[in-house]
């Protein structure tokens, strides 16, 4: 029996645990997605300091951003909007999948929107 | 009693309290969360002698202490800003009348000094973009035994 890692594994699990998002990409325009809110706590080390903060991030379906029109080519920079708070993609990390990066997921670091306090 | 040492760290502490648009300053903080920042934590030099060993174990020492400032912040223009900081932070410890007095009282031969002996940055992505910069001074002064 194949598994079809998107059908059988993400989708579940998105459907559960995802949360809508509004991704706002330059030729492409606004689209909805369903994202998973990988923001976590943080600690960088300087020094004798720890600073700590988060780390701001999601997961998507590489086939939802594909079917959306959005690929790695126009991903940076885009506006991405979630959980109450607006953010810049600051690039994407393809995690791949074992039926291939295509039908797998991609990480979005995103930092803080400027005009967001 | 007469702790030069102390009374250098205890005055740096005010000195880089007053660095503007800094939020927090503490001594010897290790844990700084990211709605302190920018925050400038001084950490408790090495204290270092080059005297000769012929001398009464008791006699005056010139002492060279190396305190360590970091300065964090988190910000889109974190490279400028901890520029900005820094070039405050070095003219104020510098210039500081008090810390140049306790300089000065301690070697009134006038060997003591101060110096900006260099920084360092260290860079990280968080919410925003995280930077630290360590800055190191060289504090030389005359350690008196009697007076300790």
């Amino acid at each position: 029996m194949t598994i079809d890692f998107n059908t059988d594994c993400y989708d579940p699990v998105y459907a559960e645990l995802g949360v809508p998002a509004t991704m706002t990409v330059a030729g492409v325009g606004a689209v909805t997605l369903t994202v998973l809110d990988k923001t976590r706590r943080k600690t960088v080390t300087s020094g004798n300091v720890e600073v700590n903060s988060i780390g701001p991030g999601v997961k998507v379906r590489m086939a939802e951003l594909a079917a959306n029109g959005i690929t790695s080519s126009n991903w940076d920079g885009a506006l991405l909007a979630f959980n109450g708070r607006n953010w810049i993609v600051r690039h994407g990390d393809p995690l791949g999948s074992p039926n291939g990066e295509d039908i797998g997921q991609v990480w979005f670091h995103v930092k803080k929107e400027a005009a967001v306090g | 009693m007469v702790d030069v040492r102390e009374d250098i760290l205890a005055r740096l502490l005010e000195v880089v309290g007053t660095i503007p648009n800094i939020r927090s300053a503490y001594r010897n903080n290790t844990e700084i969360a990211e709605n302190q920042l920018p925050a400038v934590i001084v950490f408790d030099g090495d204290e270092e002698t080059n005297e000769a060993q012929n001398r009464p174990s008791n006699s005056p020492i010139m002492v060279q202490m190396t305190p360590e400032i970091i300065i964090a912040e988190q910000s889109d223009e974190v490279g400028s800003d901890l520029t900005t900081l820094r070039r405050e932070l070095i003219k104020l410890v510098l210039f500081d009348t008090e810390l140049n007095n306790l300089i000065a009282k301690s070697s009134p031969r006038g060997n003591g000094a101060i110096h900006y002996l260099g920084c360092q940055t260290d860079l990280g992505w968080m919410r925003s973009l995280h930077g630290a910069l360590r800055a190191q001074f060289m504090f030389k002064y005359t350690l008196r035994p009697e007076q300790l």
